[in-house]
């Protein structure tokens, strides 16, 4: 299977982040990869011209990066895979780059907007949409996940956002270690500790977004959350959102609850938590 | 005259290089790098804690240092001092950013060039497919999964704060990392440097650097066949302001000089054919990163080397090179100091100030050199953010009355590909350049 690796506006994260992935070497005996900018000997733009040449196509194209509007030779590029990946935040919404720049967009949203370079009823040469593997970065786990799913013949299920549910279906807040303080409402008071949830002060998206970081792990040993650091759901469209270190309230309430929840639902539920929350989840510990 | 106008391979993000020829020799060069991203302007209006999240994403390679310097420049603005525990968990995560950064640029970055000169040595170096190329894959991954044990995850990770760290880190990261440390000295040994450790301290102590062997070896012998161990020199000023182990200050006119005053570094304008700001520290072109810091802190091997071949290519590359073994050791001594305050908060504050104002500056060194960042805050919000990073006074453009430290390096030299080559010993970076 070939795969051609593209680069626009980036920071190369997504790179850095597939480079990390544990079976690297016996990968690349699996498929070939037939270009990557960080990693090949010619320059990106003499590798498009001569794939565009040559019209021999290729199965998966990874984008990595925002795009411009006016982009035509990426669109191009991307009439000719069989499958269109786009890898991380940046080639999915936007993101960082499109914040300052009204021309940048994702390769088939702006943010939440959909759309972007390819336009609403973009198909690949296989019949797909844009596969979006969101991050910042993306795990080497779901872009490694998908090309391997697409090596064994398998068409990755979609969510409304064109991500594989196989790793978008469930919530960071899954596996997170600090469940059992979100479960009882213990607040984290305090930065820097093991103990309590990030959801209450310091605007932890755990239960507001969707990834399986903290069922699989970051670099195979740890995640934000557990490392003491809010997620910050960068898998979202809206990251980066303001204010990210915090918790917007409302009489007390955080103003977003976890998805699905009721308002009434959680008054109720957290007044009968905290009433009673076991002994050895307070204080210091 | 000819002008030549070449797309540069390997860039983190896009480069071109436009070279003027005159009687088959370089007369002059230019490092175009053109797209940037605005990441300064997107931080202005926020809460400056969203700074911690966004500065990392400047860069994919050297985001840590990027944070790093995000939470020294509010620490300074606010007058806030982090636990002793937090400073040393942080020196040892930017430091292994700074290692694994090291070990992926001679394998994936330098060495592939010189496949091109010598067929044989595609079997170790060809991108994807030589040996050693995968075994460095394998050694940087190992390193990034050093940093995560304390700061959760690489890259992109947010873990500094103003204060501390988020992390209540215990004797599992810490003997975790030793070992991956061993791996990494042994590796450093093995293939690298090619010799015994006893060995290699004698070479060390005794600045013996032709004695050295490995694959440091083998680009040496290249660089000599090639005729180019020599080339590449720019105006021999370096530059190194923050502190990742041993001593910052700077070299002019042969001496190294003590502490330097960030109000001499002075952010210029653009120029037509460059999306990054020129620097200069006292008006004057500098070069930062390994070299600068391995003089100035006194590596004997890097001395005597700079001694015979000046700022040359060749010494910039064995600088980061050898930097992996200075840089390995002072991890090892700061996870003695570690040990003793284990019990510390990883916090000095806990929660973060939100009303808060001042300005300050963080000064840290990334692999690549010197990265500064400065910032006001006013009620809690930035106010302004500018970020001077090590590729811009490497590789940044010419001013009015002298060429970039990079642009000087490659005129006189003969062919395009040397070209490349000593363009490339000061790692091209392009989105951290504009960024």
């Amino acid at each position: 299977m070939r795969v051609f690796w593209l680069q626009r506006f980036a920071c190369c994260g997504n790179t850095h982040s597939f480079l990390n992935y544990e079976n690297f070497s016996s990968l690349l005996e699996r498929v070939e990869l037939i270009y990557h900018p960080s990693l090949s000997l010619k320059p990106q733009e003499e590798a498009i011209r001569e794939l565009l040449k040559e019209k021999k196509g290729v199965e998966i194209l990874v984008v990595e990066g925002a795009v411009r509007y006016e982009d035509r030779e990426t669109v191009e590029l991307c009439r000719l895979a069989d499958f269109v990946l786009a890898v991380g935040n940046c080639a999915v919404y936007g993101n960082i780059p499109a914040l300052g720049d009204k021309d940048i967009c994702g390769l088939t949203y702006r943010f939440k907007e959909k759309g972007g370079l390819l336009g609403r009823d973009f198909l690949s040469g296989a019949g797909l949409p844009v596969i979006n593997l969101s991050g910042c970065p993306a795990h080497p786990e779901w872009i490694v996940g998908t090309i391997l799913m697409l090596l064994e013949g398998i068409r990755p299920e979609l969510d409304q956002w064109g991500r594989p549910k196989e790793f978008y279906s469930s919530l960071t807040h899954w596996g997170c270690t600090r469940n059992e303080y979100f479960e009882w409402k213990v607040e984290a008071e305090e930065l820097g500790s093991k103990r309590g949830c990030l959801f209450y002060h310091f605007g932890c998206r755990g239960p507001l977004s969707f990834s399986s970081c903290n069922t699989i792990l970051w670099n195979g040993v740890s995640s934000k959350t557990r490392a003491g650091t809010p997620c910050f759901g960068c898998t979202e469209y809206d990251f980066p959102r303001m204010g990210l270190w915090e918790t917007r309230q409302y009489a007390g309430i955080p103003a977003e609850l976890p998805i699905g929840v009721s308002k009434r639902g959680y008054i109720m539920l957290s007044g009968v938590a905290k009433m009673f929350a076991p002994e050895r989840l307070k204080g210091e510990g | 005259m000819k002008v030549e106008n070449i797309e540069l391979p390997r860039v983190e993000g896009e480069a071109r290089l436009e070279l003027s020829w005159k009687d088959g020799s370089i007369e002059d060069a230019k490092v175009c790098i053109n797209s940037t991203r605005g990441i300064e302007r997107v931080l202005l209006g926020r809460h400056y804690m969203d700074a911690l999240v966004i500065t990392p994403r400047v860069c994919g390679i050297c985001g840590h240092a990027h944070l790093m310097a995000s939470v020294s420049a509010i620490e300074d603005a606010l007058h806030i001092e982090p636990t002793e525990k937090a400073k040393l968990v942080r020196r040892i995560t930017q430091s292994l950013e700074v290692l694994q950064n090291h070990v992926k640029w001679f394998y994936l970055f330098v060495m592939p060039d010189f496949t091109l000169l010598e067929e044989k040595l595609k079997e170790l170096y060809e991108p994807l497919k030589g040996k050693r190329w995968h075994m460095a894959i394998g050694v940087a991954s190992k390193i990034a999964k050093g940093i995560a044990l304390f700061s959760g995850q690489w890259p992109h990770s947010s873990y500094a704060i103003p204060g501390g760290i988020t992390s209540e880190v215990s004797t599992r990261e810490l003997t975790t990392l030793r070992q991956i440390l061993i791996e990494l000295k042994e590796f450093f040994l093995k293939y690298l440097v090619g010799m015994q450790e006893e060995d290699f301290v004698a070479c060390f102590r005794e600045g013996n650097w032709r004695g050295l062997g490995g694959d440091v070896r083998v680009f040496l012998e290249l660089c000599h066949r090639e005729g180019i161990l020599e080339a590449g020199r720019s105006y021999d000023r370096l530059i190194s302001g923050g502190q990742l182990y041993g001593l910052c200050g700077y070299f002019m006119n042969r001496v190294v000089h003590g502490r330097l005053k960030t109000g001499q570094i002075e952010e210029l304008e653009r120029v037509s054919y460059s999306g990054a700001k020129p620097v200069r520290y006292k008006g004057l072109p500098f070069e930062t990163g390994p070299l600068a810091r391995q003089l100035i802190s006194g590596n004997p091997l890097i001395k005597s080397m700079h001694k015979e071949l000046k700022d040359s290519f060749s010494v910039r590359v064995l600088a980061r090179v050898l930097e992996i073994w200075s840089i390995t050791e002072a991890i090892e001594s700061w996870l003695e100091r570690l040990k003793k305050v284990l019990r510390e908060r990883s916090t000095s504050l806990g929660r973060f100030p939100s009303k808060a104002k001042g300005s300050g500056y963080g000064v840290v060194e990334a692999a690549r050199g010197t990265l500064i960042h400065r910032l006001t805050i006013k009620d809690g919000i930035i106010q302004e953010y500018s970020i001077i990073t090590p590729s811009q006074w490497n590789l940044g453009p010419r001013c009015e009355s002298f060429l970039g430290v990079a642009e000087r390096a490659m005129v006189g030299l003969k062919s395009p590909l040397h070209a490349q080559i000593v363009l490339r010993s000061f790692d091209l970076c392009s989105v951290c350049t504009t960024h």
